[in-house]
């Protein structure tokens, strides 16, 4: 026996017909009174809050399996970028990084020291580039601004930094050995 | 105060209660997948146990408000 039924919500009449005779096409279509079709109870919406609340313990189940047992970066490779030499103090160079779907950026600050960062901004995903002048990193889709000394956001949409690459200088080669998130 | 009125405040607090343990969920998810996003996957484990206990917690209220409702209800014929 429903709710309704039990005699605890109010009455609900139906509306008054405005003119004797037979009942207008529109009422035979939608025979349910208004106010009875948006009445919900109390009791209705405890259940319903209660049953939200278990499929969000499930999506937590779920992300925590995704986290467990999801798809993890693969193994860091060595891989040759450029020379040091190729990039001149504020300058940058483009790569990809550890695979061919993963645009990143090397820069080289105004401190002279080579740093490598993910392009993916962590706002949307739009490429970010690098400004020389101001030696940061900057999103043109949304006007984020990361540091280009440690990628953490500092201006901008973005909460996250992006994710480094940790490079290795062998002579003149600058050297990709890895990408932390 | 009788049966009636605590009946409805009593599933007023329980509304009022599991809609802010929901939004509490909600911050929870959102936490837990800006962490995996971020490769930070040490808080995922203790998210979802802490959510669960938190569905666990609104089903406990939920039976208990409509085992009320029941006996109040059984003992009104």
């Amino acid at each position: 026996m429903s709710d309704r039924q039990r005699g605890d919500a109010p009455a609900l009449a139906p509306a008054p017909r405005a003119q004797a005779g037979p009942a207008p096409r529109w009422r035979e279509d939608f025979p349910v009174p208004w106010a009875a079709d948006h009445y919900v109870t109390r009791r209705e919406l405890a259940k319903f809050l209660t049953l939200g609340s278990a499929l969000l313990a499930a999506a937590n189940g779920v992300i925590a399996a995704v986290g467990r047992w999801g798809r993890r970066a693969p193994p860091a490779s060595r891989t040759v970028i450029t020379k040091a030499s190729a990039v001149p103090a504020g300058g940058s160079l483009l790569f990809r990084y550890p695979t061919a779907d993963d645009p990143c950026i090397l820069v080289r600050g105004d401190d002279g020291v080579l740093r490598a960062f993910s392009q993916v901004c962590t706002h949307l995903s739009c490429a970010v580039v690098h400004r020389a002048d101001r030696d940061e990193l900057f999103c043109p889709c949304h006007h984020g601004v990361f540091s280009a000394t440690d990628g953490r956001p500092i201006a901008g949409p973005p909460t996250r930094r992006l994710p480094v690459i940790r490079i290795d200088q062998h002579d003149d080669d600058v050297v990709a050995i890895g990408k932390e998130p | 105060m009788d049966t009636t009125a605590r009946g409805t405040a009593l599933m007023t607090a329980i509304c009022a209660f599991v809609g802010f343990i929901v939004i509490i969920q909600l911050w929870l998810v959102s936490a837990a997948l800006d962490a995996l996003l971020s490769g930070d996957r040490t808080v995922l484990a203790p998210a979802a146990v802490a959510s669960l206990v938190l569905a666990l917690v609104n089903g406990g209220l939920l039976l208990h408000a409509l085992h009320f409702d029941r006996a109040v209800r059984r003992a009104a014929r």
